[in-house]
């Protein structure tokens, strides 16, 4: 068995095992050092990875929160969602939540794929096995979400043969051969994709899956919890996170408050107010593309192309674009 | 087929949605009027998804050729009058799911992806808008006959002659023919979401 899904068993099981006996479900990785992280189960590798001296405690979310609620001594809560953080957080239980991540659900199929599954569609299909997770946990509420929104929850639940407490169980049936197929988080696969074939979710029908974390309120190592944060939102970590298969935070979408001009000849050089200008890739004049620099994340230069149009200025960036208020007067050079 | 939005849940999102959805033109006013009529299937909101994740991509592509600034004045042009197409589509496709009251995808949410040179040369830009084009007006035409309400029926074939336009353009400029096919291939909507993939990341 692979040490990825072994080590989802484990926690699943620690989990389950001292929710049973005390209601606290902390799983001791290294207890000698560190901070207490309770955290999503789909994290399992890539936690550790960031840092190795936290005390970790992987399960479900939903189950974590509730045990955090219930008076379990976490210093952070890191969910496979921004709900149960949202929860904790109305209830007074952790700072506000920051996220950390996103992943996206995919299925996965045994490496020699014998029902030849193709697309999600192929579900659907009479004779086909398919595993989930419970709707309980977040994979699980994902997965009933992305069938939802393609219209297909009735046809592939006739199918569904198991629901499980983890994406980790998930994988462990695919990888066995047990089931035709099984929903999971894209990160489940890049960590360990030996015994799987991924089938692709479409993009237009994937879930908005991001992770969040909070520092629990009760916990007495408050900035500890807080510096774990940082040090999780820092380049190093985050590019640990990518290399698991999660994806990069989405830049924030730019707003465009102020131009510096209202009208110039092309070559004018002008300047743009607003913010989250530090992963902007393109600014136009009515469609025509400007030279820009940006000078920080709240400011940029632009030089007015010799092609552009009186009309409004858009700046965008990875996550959408910003158009300016009013428009910008082309003079003729 | 899964659950149905009763026309009452769909009049009251409808009436919330009025604001952003009376800018969006002929075909919406059609799909908004549409909407209010009945209930609407589930299987309806997944191809509008889907119609709206293939605006996103020609919008993105066209956002992308034009900034690239590697095509002569003329198909600079067309591009843009493309462009500016698939923005109105968007408007109207995303408006059936705003009058159900589900928030449609916006730029952003996919991250689209394209071959390595795609936007390196006219002839890779034309090439590629010809593919997303074909794509684009095949998923049309499968929504004609894969939506169940009727009544969408009219403005999506609007919208399918509007990108088969396009499609003929770019295959002229192209040096094919403007026009050949009596009958353009319809996909399927696991064909058309399975063709579009091939762009995202």
């Amino acid at each position: 068995m692979r040490f990825r899904t072994f080590l989802g068993f484990v926690a699943v099981a620690v989990t389950c095992a001292l929710l049973g006996a005390a209601g606290a479900g902390a799983k001791a990785t290294k207890a000698d050092a560190g901070i207490t992280v309770f955290a999503g189960s789909s994290m399992t590798t890539v936690l550790p990875a960031v840092d190795s001296d936290n005390t970790y405690s992987f399960g479900s979310t939903t189950s974590l929160g509730t045990q955090i609620i219930n008076g379990a001594p976490a210093d952070v809560l890191m969910g496979a969602n921004a709900t149960e953080t949202a929860l904790l957080y109305a209830q007074g239980k952790c700072e506000k939540p920051v996220v950390f991540t996103r992943n996206t659900l995919e299925v996965v199929v045994p490496k020699s794929n014998p029902a030849g599954i193709k697309s999600v569609y192929d579900l659907t299909k009479s004779g086909i096995t398919v595993d989930e997770a419970a709707s309980s946990v977040p994979v699980g509420s994902y997965t009933v979400q992305v069938l939802g929104q393609m219209g297909l929850n009735s046809a592939v639940q006739a199918n569904v043969v198991s629901q499980e407490t983890s994406d980790a169980n998930v994988v462990a049936k695919v990888a066995t051969g047990q089931v035709d197929a099984g929903f999971v988080y894209l990160s489940d696969y890049v960590i360990d994709p030996k015994d799987l074939t991924l089938i692709k979710v479409p993009a237009w029908a994937q879930p908005k899956i991001q992770y969040a974390m909070c520092v629990v309120t009760a916990s007495p190592n408050q900035s500890a919890a807080q510096a774990w944060q940082a040090k999780v939102l820092s380049r190093a970590s985050q590019a640990i996170f990518v290399k698991d298969g999660f994806l990069p935070i989405t830049a924030p979408v730019p707003t465009l408050a102020a131009v510096s001009k209202s009208s110039g000849k092309p070559g004018t050089k002008i300047t743009l107010t607003g913010s989250n200008f530090g992963t902007v890739t393109s600014v136009t004049f009515k469609g025509a593309a400007a030279k820009f620099k940006i000078l920080s994340g709240a400011k940029i230069t632009v030089t007015v192309p010799l092609k552009a149009k009186t009309g409004t200025i858009t700046v965008t960036n990875p996550s959408g674009t910003a158009t300016s208020s009013k428009s910008f007067t082309i003079k003729k050079a | 087929m899964d659950a149905l939005i009763t026309r009452a849940q769909l009049l009251s999102r409808s009436a919330k949605g009025g604001a952003a959805l009376a800018v969006a033109g002929v075909a919406l006013g059609q799909f908004v009027d549409a909407a209010s009529a009945d209930p609407l299937p589930t299987g309806d909101l997944a191809y509008a998804r889907l119609l709206v994740g293939a605006e996103l991509l020609a919008s993105d592509f066209y956002t992308q050729a034009i900034a690239a600034a590697n095509t002569s004045p003329a198909v600079t042009k067309y591009l843009k009058i493309a462009h500016s197409n698939e923005q109105e589509h968007y408007q109207s496709v995303a408006g059936i799911l705003k009058g159900a009251g589900v928030t449609p995808a916006v730029s952003g949410d996919i991250d689209f992806t394209y071959p390595k040179g795609s936007f390196d040369s006219e002839k890779s830009i034309l090439g590629l808008a010809q593919t997303l084009e074909t794509t684009v007006l095949g998923t049309y035409l499968g929504a004609i006959g894969g939506i169940q309400t009727n009544s969408f029926k009219q403005g999506i074939a609007q919208i399918a002659s509007s990108e088969a336009q396009h499609l003929s353009y770019f295959t002229s400029v192209m040096g094919g023919r403007a026009f050949s096919l009596a009958f353009p291939v319809a996909l399927p909507i696991d064909q058309a979401s399975n063709a579009m993939d091939a762009y995202t990341s």
